[in-house]
C-alpha cells in the first residue's frame, strides 16, 4: 500500500523559498514606501500596516514550520488555542457552560499530542467523533437545560473551526508515512501555508482591481467573482512554479493548488458570515492590520484538512 | 527582598500570564511611566481586577503600588490575607471611618501612603458590581485626593475580565479583554462633588475609546 515517496533536496528548496518569501516582502515594501513619497492616501498607509504583519508573521511561521514537529506541534496549537479564544469571546455561552469550555480547551492540547505523534486513527476521530458526543453529553450533566441545544452545537463546531482543521498541518509534519524518506511534510506545510496566504493576497488584489460582480453582498461586499476566479487561476499557476517543495508531479499539483485556492475562500466566506452575525468587523485586534488570529488563519482552518487528504490519497494509497 | 519578588510575580508572571493565557491587552500603558506617583481609580467586577492592574506597572514602581481592600473580606482568612500583603501588595482597610482616636482610620491610611511615595490602586464603587453597571462612587477617593493635590489621579477602564473570572465562581477561563489606561485627571477644583463627578466620567469616557494599540 505504502507507494514509495520520492525523496527530494529539500535543503536547497528550502533556501530558494526563503529567499522567494523575504523577495516579494522586499519588493512590496520598496514600492509601498516608493508609493508613500508619491502619492501618500489611507490605502497606501493601511497596506504598510499590513506589511509590517506580513513581516513578523512570516518570520514567526518560517522558524516554527522549519525547527523541528515538537516546535511546529507547540506553535500550532497555540494558534489553535488563540483562535478559540477569539471565538468564546464572542460567543457569549452560558454561565453554566465554564467547566464545559475548560474541556473545550483541553482539547487542544490532547488532539495536538496525537498529531505529535503521529497516531492518525485517534487524530481523525478524537474530535468529529468522541468530542462530538461527550461535550453534548458534559452539558447534560451540568443539568443546566436551558438554551442547551446552543451550547450543543456550537461547543464541538467551534472545536472544529479552530482546532480541527489547523492541527492537519501539524499531521503533515509528523505523519510517520509521508515523513519516511526525508522531511516530505515540512515542504508540504510550506507549500499549503505559502498558497494559502497567496490566494488571500490574490483574491484581495484581484478584486480591488477587477472587482464588479458581488458572490455575496449580504456577507462580505468585498467579495467578488473577479477576486475569485482570478485568485483561483493564479494561485493554481503560482502552486504550478511552487510545486519543487512537494513530492507531487505536474496534475497532482494543480488538482491541489486548484483545492487549496477553494477551500480558502469557503473558509474565508464562513468567518465572514460568522463576522456579521457578531456583528463585528474583525474577531480581535491582535495582528495590526489585519484584526484578531481567526481574521488571518480564516482559509487555513478549512483548506488545511482537504490539501492533507489529497495528499494522503495521492502519495500513500 | 519584597521588591524582587513583586517584580517577579507581576511585571514577570503574571504579566506574561494575562497576556498570553488569559488574553488580556494592554491600552496606553505608557501613561502609568510619566508619573511617579499615582491614585489609580479602576471599575471593579471580577477578584482578578487588582493583580491585571499591578501587572499593568512599569517594574521599577511595582513594590511602591497598594491595591487597597476592604480588611473584612479579604482579611477573614489568615492565609488569604498573608498572600494578598506579600503577594499582591494590598493594604487591608476597614470600611467605616474610626469614631474615635486611635482606631484606624481608612482615609488616614491611605493618605500615610501618599505622603510616604507611595502610589493606590482604588475601586471608587467600594465592591464588585453587576459588569456593565456603574454603581454611585463612594466618597473615600475624593477625601484622600483634596488632601494630596500634587498625586495624578488616573483612571483605568478594565473590559470583559468579569467573564475571565465572575463573582462567585472560582475557575478562570481565557476571554479576550481589555485593560485601557488613561491620562490623569485635571480637576477643576478640590471640592468633594467635582472629584467624585470627574473621575466617574474619566473612566466612562475610557469604556468608549475606539481600539487603537
Amino acid at each position: 500500500m505504502n507507494k514509495l515517496i520520492p525523496s527530494l533536496n529539500l535543503e536547497a528548496n528550502l533556501q530558494m523559498v526563503v529567499a522567494v518569501i523575504f523577495g516579494v516582502l522586499l519588493c512590496s515594501s520598496l514600492l509601498f514606501a516608493f508609493w508613500k513619497k508619491i502619492k501618500p492616501s489611507d490605502l497606501i498607509d493601511e497596506m504598510v500596516v499590513r506589511l509590517k504583519s506580513w513581516w513578523v508573521m512570516c518570520l514567526i511561521f518560517l522558524f516554527a514550520s522549519l525547527a523541528g514537529p515538537l516546535v511546529t506541534c507547540v506553535g500550532l496549537g497555540l494558534l489553535s488555542f488563540f483562535a478559540l479564544r477569539e471565538l468564546y469571546t464572542h460567543l457569549l455561552l452560558r454561565e453554566s457552560d465554564r467547566p464545559i469550555l475548560l474541556v473545550c480547551y483541553l482539547c487542544i492540547p490532547v488532539q495536538y499530542y496525537f498529531a505529535y505523534k503521529g497516531w492518525y486513527g485517534l487524530f481523525m476521530s478524537f474530535l468529529p467523533v468522541f468530542m462530538f458526543i461527550s461535550i453534548p453529553f458534559m452539558l447534560v450533566m451540568t443539568g443546566d437545560t436551558k438554551d442547551i441545544v446552543r451550547s450543543m452545537g456550537l461547543m464541538p463546531s467551534s472545536l472544529m473551526l479552530g482546532v480541527f482543521g489547523i492541527s492537519h498541518m501539524a499531521m503533515l509534519v509528523c505523519h510517520p508515512e509521508l515523513n519516511a524518506n526525508g522531511d516530505v511534510g515540512k515542504g508540504l506545510l510550506l507549500f499549503l501555508i505559502f498558497l494559502t496566504q497567496i490566494n488571500d493576497v490574490m483574491q484581495f488584489t484581484f478584486g480591488k482591481l477587477f472587482g464588479r460582480h458581488k458572490i455575496m453582498p449580504a456577507v462580505s461586499p468585498n467579495k467578488t467573482w473577479e477576486g475569485f476566479i482570478g485568485g483561483l487561476v493564479s494561485t493554481t499557476i503560482i502552486g504550478y512554479f511552487m510545486g519543487f517543495l512537494t513530492p507531487l508531479n505536474t496534475w497532482q499539483l494543480i488538482v491541489v493548488s486548484f483545492t487549496v485556492a477553494l477551500f480558502g475562500f469557503i473558509g474565508d466566506a464562513i468567518v465572514s458570515a460568522i463576522k456579521r452575525d457578531f456583528g463585528v468587523k474583525d474577531m480581535g485586534d491582535a495582528i495590526p492590520g489585519h484584526g484578531g488570529y481567526l481574521d488571518r488563519i480564516d482559509s487555513l482552518t478549512t483548506s488545511a484538512s482537504p490539501f492533507f487528504h489529497l495528499i494522503y490519497l495521492m502519495l500513500l494509497i | 527582598m519584597k521588591k524582587i519578588l513583586l517584580i517577579l510575580v507581576h511585571s514577570v508572571l503574571w504579566r506574561n500570564i494575562f497576556k498570553l493565557v488569559i488574553g488580556l491587552r494592554f491600552y496606553n500603558r505608557k501613561s502609568l511611566r510619566k508619573s511617579k506617583q499615582y491614585i489609580l481609580i479602576s471599575n471593579h467586577n471580577s477578584h482578578l481586577d487588582s493583580m491585571a492592574i499591578m501587572s499593568a506597572i512599569p517594574a521599577n514602581n511595582v513594590h511602591t503600588v497598594h491595591p487597597i481592600a476592604a480588611e473584612d473580606f479579604f482579611g477573614d482568612r489568615s492565609i488569604k490575607e498573608f498572600l494578598m500583603v506579600h503577594f499582591v501588595n494590598a493594604i487591608l482597610i476597614p470600611r467605616r471611618r474610626a469614631k474615635k482616636s486611635g482606631d484606624a482610620d481608612p482615609i488616614d491610611m491611605m493618605s500615610d501612603l501618599l505622603k510616604m511615595g507611595h502610589s493606590i490602586i482604588l475601586y471608587p464603587e467600594g465592591t464588585r458590581g453587576e459588569p456593565g453597571i456603574m454603581q454611585e462612587f463612594k466618597k473615600g477617593l475624593a477625601l484622600v485626593a483634596s488632601r494630596h493635590p500634587e498625586v495624578d489621579v488616573i483612571p483605568i477602564f478594565i473590559d470583559g475580565l468579569h467573564r475571565t473570572m465572575p463573582k462567585g465562581f472560582s475557575l478562570i477561563l481565557p476571554y479576550n479583554c481589555k485593560l485601557i489606561v488613561g491620562e490623569p485627571i485635571e480637576f477643576k477644583s478640590h471640592d468633594i462633588d467635582d472629584i467624585l463627578k470627574a473621575s466617574e466620567k474619566a473612566i466612562r469616557d475610557l469604556e468608549t475609546i475606539p481600539d487603537n494599540g
